[in-house]
């Protein structure tokens, strides 16, 4: 028997149950203590996960704070955070992540402050994806619900190692730094955020799993939050492992132009001409910083070019061949 | 009825006024340069969003989080920090998301019965709220 599928806490059709069904809810316990025992297939997935991986592994290099009344959030990620060179406390964070009303942080809040900080917030969904990560010895913030889907308490945790003889997660939780948690309670009460994880890195360093669009999308989410030499570490990191990555190319001269580095990104914007001669919007950008420059003619040269390839941004490269051409003084393209 | 349209009329042109005001030089700006974002969508065969339906969309978050008890320069800051992707899903669902705290204190003021039920799913390894419950180690 497998405990997946519709969770314990609730009804196959997904409606929550209302505290008034207590009779249900008991009888519904006795028939999972006499079932109990066949539960064995739930950890079929976190064995197949394991099996490429040592027994055990447990990082030391993550710091501990006990979290205050329901600051989870804030303690999780400046754990998170310390360990990646920033240094932080749940204090100076909770304004960021923590919304009073909710009495909690919510995941967004989460990975934008991560962002905000200049660091990749990538998403670990899964138990494979997670033991690998400890074991690169990258620790990740978990969402688990202690509590039942109709009775929910949201938690923050961070996973910090693994015993794979004992069958325990290792977290710093709550009050509790290096907690021993069975890999069946954690397997259930993680389930419930439907496996929500999250690495928190510095931008030269690539998770272990690193999948290139996801990877793209979180070094995106610093650029987004204006964190320019962030995401121009985070590009070129990206860069090593994936060249061919235009959207990576991209992402590195529009940063360097949030930067201010205007050579940087003209270089950069360049190389990805030379990588993508067929694309439109690499000239696009291009012919924009040399405008930025005052270079005029260049600027009209790359701009016709992009204009010549057309693709579904064609529009666009056509107003920037107008503005060029239009070439009023004093104008200055603002971001 | 008309009483209501003259009343609507003149608020729906200020709106459409400032609505130009904060949309057409953005949308200028924005013109030349491709962003990051606008690249991946695009390799991903979507077409890109509209720039007005985004800046609705951002707006509508900022106010969400500013009625959940959030600063507004903060509300703006954590909407920054998104893409936009992320920003139209979570505008849709601000709602019913989680926010992890682990609030003890909702059990404290819980009834009898969830105390019961909860101590119960704890011993049996369902739930991790009391941490006086020793956990079954299942291997």
């Amino acid at each position: 028997m497998s405990v997946r599928g519709p969770g314990f806490g609730s009804e196959p059709d997904g409606r929550p149950w209302g505290t008034g069904r207590a009779d249900r809810i008991i009888f519904l316990l006795i028939v999972h203590l006499m079932l109990a025992g066949c539960s064995g297939a739930l950890h079929r997935q976190w064995v197949d996960a394991g099996a490429n991986l040592p027994a055990r592994c447990q990082l030391d290099s993550a710091p501990f704070w006990p979290q205050k009344a329901f600051q989870c959030g804030p303690a999780a990620l400046a754990m998170a955070l310390t360990w990646s060179g920033i240094s932080a406390d749940p204090d100076t964070l909770a304004p960021e992540v923590f919304t009073a009303s909710r009495k909690g942080s919510l995941q967004s809040a989460m990975i934008g402050s991560a962002r905000r900080h200049g660091r990749v917030a990538y998403p670990v969904s899964d138990p494979e994806t997670l033991l690998a990560e400890v074991c690169a010895g990258h620790p990740v913030i978990v969402l688990q619900n202690l509590g039942l889907s109709w009775r929910p308490i949201w938690h923050y945790a961070l996973v910090v190692g693994y015993d794979a003889n004992e069958g325990i997660v290792i977290l710093h939780s709550g009050v509790t730094a290096y907690k021993r948690v069975s890999i069946k309670v954690f397997e259930k009460t993680w389930a419930r955020s439907d496996y929500w994880g999250l690495l928190v890195l510095p931008p030269a360093r690539l998770p272990a799993t690193a999948a290139e669009d996801a990877y793209i999308c979180a070094v995106l989410g610093i650029e987004k939050a204006g964190q320019w030499q962030a995401a121009v570490e985070g590009y070129k990191n990206a860069l090593t492992r994936w060249p061919d990555n235009l959207a990576a190319h991209m992402g590195l001269g529009n940063s360097y132009y949030g930067l201010g580095d205007i050579e940087s990104a003209e270089t950069a914007l360049r190389a990805a001409t030379l990588r993508f001669p067929t694309r439109g919007s690499t000239f696009n950008n291009l012919a924009h910083i040399l405008w930025t420059q005052g270079r005029q003619q260049a600027a009209l040269d790359a701009a016709r070019r992009a204009v010549e390839l057309g693709g579904p941004l064609a529009n666009v490269y056509r107003e920037t061949l107008e503005k060029i051409q239009a070439g009023v003084d004093g104008e200055r393209p603002c971001r | 009825m008309s009483m209501l349209r003259q009343t609507v009329k003149p608020v729906s042109v200020i709106v459409i006024i400032s609505m130009l005001f904060v949309v057409v030089p953005y949308q200028s700006c924005l013109a030349a340069l491709i962003g990051t974002e606008t690249v991946i969508e695009t390799a991903r065969g979507r077409q890109a969003r509209q720039q007005v339906k985004q800046i609705l969309d951002r707006q509508e978050l900022q106010k969400a989080l500013k009625a959940q008890g959030v600063s507004a320069q903060e509300a703006k800051a954590r909407v920054d920090a998104l893409s936009d992707a992320e920003a139209v899903r979570l505008v849709e669902k601000l709602d019913q998301l989680p926010a992890g705290g682990d609030g003890l204190g909702a059990v404290i003021g819980a009834a009898l019965v969830v105390f019961i039920v909860l101590l119960i799913t704890d011993i049996l390894g369902y739930t991790d709220v009391f941490t006086f419950v020793k956990k079954r180690h299942v291997r």
